[in-house]
């Protein structure tokens, strides 16, 4: 925003919503970075602060819910303002969901029992949850900097996080099919999978609102889908 | 008809003396449609309105160069009569300015002046038409003797809406209408012109962008003498295509 509002409170309300986003997407980060960890050390008390932690995130949203209300009702904002506006409410309600995300992982951290299976799969989720903390970061520089070509970066890094995901659907139905003790386990972490894989689409969205706000038209393509899990069936005759 | 082009502007240069106040504007406004020019004081908008209907004529210094085409004729063509075009197209000002009659005498006398009634009867009902339309019917209908000026600042507007209308224009050109009202009688303004483009041709010049949001249809944004930006009133608020128009409708620039 080089150019500023003539009535300078408004750049403030607009500054203000944005820190408030930026305090919410840092505390997610953490959230998701915390439940990772948690898992692969089995660390009760750190998944015991995920969880908690979660309040602060929801409660931020509602905060930045709030102040657009206001914002809207006070200052009338108008094209890019506007678009703002509608965009804050939209990041806010990402941002939490994905926070909804980490603190499920960090539940789930809680009931895994410890094999050889839950450290490979643990592991292999650490790292699909670092590029996704990786692609969020992204996404929301690019929604502050109005930076339509990294947010069209981001949209298209969410395959790469599809394609981690379907690699473990198929090793976790392996593992499954294999020995049906495995299966609690591979359950959770299949699950873990699938929210990680959701959060890749949330931050997506907020790519997409940075599209939003700096062009003012959603990026028309179709977003790269290669989650092909849902047609992944299992052939009965493979399992021995 | 909805749609159609009623008033065609093509290369229109207003001058005042030696200060350039239009600068080659190009702009084709709709019938049964309201427009609404925007832009910071001093950008032409009210300027350009005048032009609209030659209230720019009394003005020595002014000078029109280019062509305005109401329903395709020239009206600055010297055949033209001011006097008969402003029948066609009404003016409404920022201030309500009632004669000093009757609420009945100032709604009939461009009626009269123009030779629209041949009979008191036939004078009456094109009164009682243009209070009806002027939204201001229900609310004098009993105290059609008692003096225009007599009335609050909304009916004072409405009545010269009304007597606009009484002389049966195609266009409507209002500059600022509202300014000088309170919220309840803007609305009521609003509410009006709203229903008048059922029947009119509207342009509107307003300060207020909300006003303009709220009551057009096609908004054109004017900076230092340029048309800068005309089109959709949603599109030029949600999505303006000129970093001009951007700033100003954010308030960036006065």
């Amino acid at each position: 925003m080089a150019e500023k509002h003539i009535i300078s409170a408004f750049d403030e309300d607009i500054e203000k919503i944005q820190s408030t986003l930026m305090k919410m997407g840092g505390l997610v980060e953490k959230s998701l970075f915390d439940a990772a960890a948690a898992l692969v050390k089995s660390d009760i008390e750190l998944a015991r602060k995920v969880k908690e932690h979660d309040q602060v995130i929801d409660s931020l949203e509602e905060e930045v819910n709030i102040q657009t209300v206001r914002l809207i009702a006070l200052r009338s904002p108008a094209a890019t303002d506007l678009r703002y506006a509608l965009s804050f409410i939209k990041v806010a309600s990402n941002l939490e969901r994905i926070g909804d995300y980490g603190k499920n992982m960090a539940k789930r951290s809680l009931v895994m029992e410890p094999s050889l299976i839950t450290e490979q799969g643990s592991n292999s989720l650490r790292r699909m949850t670092k590029d996704v903390i990786l692609m969020m970061n992204n996404a929301l520089d690019a929604y502050v900097r109005k930076d339509v070509e990294l947010a069209e970066a981001v949209i298209i890094q969410d395959k790469d996080i599809d394609l981690h995901y379907n690699a473990l659907f198929r090793e976790f139905l392996t593992f499954m099919m294999e020995d049906p003790k495995n299966i609690t386990t591979c359950m959770h972490l299949h699950f873990i999978a699938k929210n990680i894989e959701r959060v890749g689409d949330y931050v997506t969205s907020i790519a997409e609102q940075a599209i939003y706000v700096a062009t003012g038209e959603y990026p028309s393509e179709e977003r790269p889908k290669l989650d092909t899990t849902s047609l992944t069936k299992v052939d009965p005759k493979s399992v021995s | 008809m909805k749609n159609e082009i009623k008033i065609s502007a093509k290369g229109v240069q207003v001058f005042y003396a030696d200060k350039h106040a239009i600068k080659n504007v190009d702009v084709e406004i709709k019938d049964k449609t309201v427009t609404a020019f925007i832009g910071p004081s001093g950008c032409g908008k009210s300027t350009f309105l005048r032009s609209l209907n030659r209230m720019n004529d009394t003005i020595n210094t002014c000078r029109v160069e280019g062509e305005i085409l109401l329903d395709g004729q020239n009206i600055y063509d010297p055949e033209v009569d001011p006097v008969q075009l402003r029948a066609k197209v009404g003016m409404v000002f920022q201030k309500p300015n009632p004669f000093p009659k009757s609420i009945y005498d100032n709604v009939a006398y461009g009626p009269r002046i123009h030779g629209l009634s041949q009979s008191k009867t036939e004078l009456d009902e094109i009164v009682e038409m243009a209070l009806r339309r002027g939204a201001l019917w229900e609310e004098v209908k009993d105290r059609l003797s008692e003096p225009g000026t007599g009335l609050s600042g909304g009916q004072q507007q409405r009545l010269c809406i009304a007597r606009a209308i009484a002389t049966q224009p195609e266009v409507l050109l209002m500059d600022e209408p509202c300014s000088a009202l309170d919220p309840i009688a803007t609305a009521q303004i609003e509410e009006l012109i709203n229903d008048l483009k059922e029947n009119f041709c509207v342009v509107i010049v307003t300060h207020s962008m909300q006003q303009a949001a709220r009551v057009s249809n096609k908004t054109a944004f004017f900076h230092l003498g340029d048309l800068v930006e005309y089109g959709d009133t949603e599109e030029l608020f949600i999505k303006p295509i000129d970093p001009r128009t951007e700033s100003y409708i954010s308030g960036k620039i006065g």
